[in-house]
């Protein structure tokens, strides 16, 4: 049995791990909470988003809703990729549960305070409510034994910019405070999850030949980020970031190299802003702080994602 | 009516005067104590908190312990030959008898001026991290503070931690962006006003020669703190008067001169913490502060001394 908590801007992808939780299949795994950052879309709508999801499912998990914009930086959001309500433009109905009244970062504090040591964090949007939750209540870090992020591009290639990745450019002041905290974290970047590991034509046929609303239901939220994921960054089909991260926090054999090093993120620079640099050589001689994943088992990878559909 | 205060401090020599000031002033009504790292680690700043309060009988005013880092960046340089390890200039005094607060000084901050709206007036008199991290918590609360008399910066006047920055600022510049950007009125009692308050021997000789409990512990834990502004300014057991004025100021604004611009923060690199009074609104235009910058100094300190010799 495994307990989780996911952070999560919940868009199109978002949706989709949150999914895969619910629905896992090889072992039991408990959803303690979801907390809900502003990122992709606004943070009514990751928040409209993720009880939507969670209903699909027919499932009871509360839903908090936490920070509506970053640290110091003004909002960056993600509709050009998701759609203009971060679901493909699907249009989904309210679902009947509203979130909890509570702030997420009071929640998250009170969860983790209530069972140190026993609850993995799964963050798939920027860290701000992270970086809030562990700045509020400082022993929070050693009590929270993993924490995949998704985020970052430890090889440098970005996607919102040349060198960073989305979650980490949005807020880099809180990814850069999370990932010095002494939390073990385990970076899954943004490079892991292009090429081979996108849904090709095939393996969308094969999704949609499952048949299930939740089959249905993954693909559809998804249409935008096919098209401008050709458009803008000319790469195939469907990239799946927050879904591969949830698969490695789900089964961490999916993820078949990884190393740890000293990490950090670049917050003053303007063409750098929200880079991951990741100290692969140990040139700077700083503790190790950051395990970064380098290569996953693509096979395993979708077989994870397709179990969770059927 | 007595002005309600929540006090937030990290003693600390100066915050021991300055607080003790606040609790013998009948305009002054002190609802709580949130306790910052700063001139000692959170965990030594949060037990001189309870400790101040039990003083003179004021135990049942709460505490609650806050940040021990900066809200992005750690805890740095922190200031042990100012005020002592202890934060009790090196007298190691006994534990206190008093319990802090189950909650974070954050969550205490928003939940006291939620329940007591256009009320409150924060204090802050170490670094900004508890304010930073309340307004992320709840956003709402830059309404309904009254006012946010901080001390702190180096608007037109040297730095004292640097060449550009005062302390409080430079350990958490963040948070100092959050705050003086918040819409709320912030007063900003800083070096270009307390570098003009000086207590001399001759003040310090009328304090001591009083026989109570605040001015006992004074006696026992300034020297130390006397002899590092006769080695860094050379001021023969004479001091600048930093926290106290800050609560001299809600006690009395028409004491002090002001200037009003929005500060903008330098928050990185080597001008951090720097207090940028943009005064022709160049750069922004959010809500000015009120700029210190002098007064009658003289009445400052007469009202301090008053207050601790009663």
């Amino acid at each position: 049995m495994k307990r989780i908590w996911i952070d999560t801007d919940t868009a199109s992808d978002d949706a989709v791990a949150i999914l895969m939780a619910l629905r896992w299949p090889d072992e039991e795994i408990v959803v303690e909470g979801i907390s809900t950052v502003s990122g992709n879309v606004s943070v009514e709508e990751c928040s409209r988003n993720a009880l939507y999801t969670v209903e699909l499912c027919g499932k009871q998990v509360p839903v908090y809703e936490g920070a509506g914009k970053p640290l110091i930086r003004e909002p960056v959001f993600g509709y050009f990729f998701h759609g203009p309500d971060g679901m493909g433009g699907m249009n989904y109905p309210d679902a009947k549960q509203k979130i909890e009244e509570n702030h997420a970062v009071n929640a998250f504090i009170e969860c983790i305070q209530s069972n140190p040591n026993d609850i993995t964090l799964v963050t798939l949007g920027p860290l701000t409510n992270i970086a809030l939750a562990l700045g509020i209540a400082p022993d929070l870090a050693e009590k929270i034994p993993m924490c995949y992020v998704m985020g970052g591009a430890a090889a440098t290639l970005g996607n919102i910019t040349p060198t960073a990745e989305f979650n980490i450019y949005v807020d880099p002041e809180a990814a850069k405070m999370v990932f010095h905290s002494g939390m073990p974290l385990t970076m899954v970047g943004w490079e892991l999850c292009r090429g081979d590991a996108n849904l090709d034509e095939e393996d969308i046929k094969s999704v949609m030949d499952i048949g299930t609303e939740y089959a249905k239901f993954s693909i559809d939220c998804n249409r935008q980020a096919v098209q401008t994921n050709r458009e803008w960054l000319g790469e195939p089909m469907l990239p799946l970031p927050d879904p591969i991260t949830m698969a490695i926090a789900l089964d961490p054999s999916i993820c078949t190299r990884k190393g740890m090093y000293y990490v950090t993120v670049d917050v003053q620079g303007e063409a750098t802003r929200g880079m991951t640099i990741v100290d692969e050589r140990g040139v700077l001689e700083k503790d190790a702080n950051v395990t970064v994943c380098w290569e996953i088992d693509i096979p395993r990878w979708k077989e994870a994602l397709y179990k969770t559909l059927r | 009516m007595a002005r309600k205060i929540i006090f937030d401090t990290d003693p600390g020599v100066d915050d021991t005067m300055a607080l003790t000031f606040a609790l013998r002033s009948p305009e002054l009504e002190v609802v709580g104590v949130t306790s910052v790292f700063g001139n000692a680690a959170g965990a030594v700043t949060a037990q001189n908190a309870l400790r101040l309060v039990e003083l003179e009988g004021n135990g049942h005013i709460p505490v609650a312990r806050g940040a021990d880092n900066g809200i992005v960046i750690p805890a740095i340089e922190l200031a042990s030959e100012v005020h002592g390890k202890d934060g009790m200039g090196n007298t190691n005094p006994p534990a206190p008898k008093g319990k802090l607060l189950d909650i974070p000084a954050a969550q205490f901050i928003v939940e006291t001026v939620l329940a007591n709206p256009g009320e409150i007036t924060l204090v802050p008199v170490g670094p900004l991290s508890n304010i930073g991290l309340a307004l992320r918590l709840e956003p709402k609360i830059a309404e309904l503070v009254d006012e946010v008399i901080l001390m702190g910066g180096a608007a037109y006047t040297p730095g004292n931690i640097t060449p550009l920055a005062e302390a409080n600022i430079y350990h958490d510049p963040h948070a100092a962006q959050m705050v003086f950007s918040a819409g709320w009125q912030v007063t900003m009692v800083g070096l270009d006003a307390t570098h003009q308050v000086v207590m001399d021997n001759a003040h310090f000789d009328k304090i001591f020669a009083a026989d109570n409990p605040a001015v006992n512990l004074l006696r026992e834990i300034t020297p130390c703190y006397r002899s590092f502004f006769d080695g860094v300014y050379g001021l023969g057991g004479a001091v600048y008067t930093h926290d106290p004025s800050a609560v001299a100021y809600a006690i009395d604004p028409e004491l002090f001169e002001v200037k009003k611009a929005p500060i903008v923060m330098e928050t990185e690199g080597k001008c951090m913490g720097k207090t940028i009074p943009d005064e022709e609104n160049r750069w922004v235009n959010y809500r000015p502060t009120n700029i210190c910058v002098g007064g009658k100094t003289d009445r400052i300190i007469d009202l301090i001394v008053e207050r601790l010799t009663k």
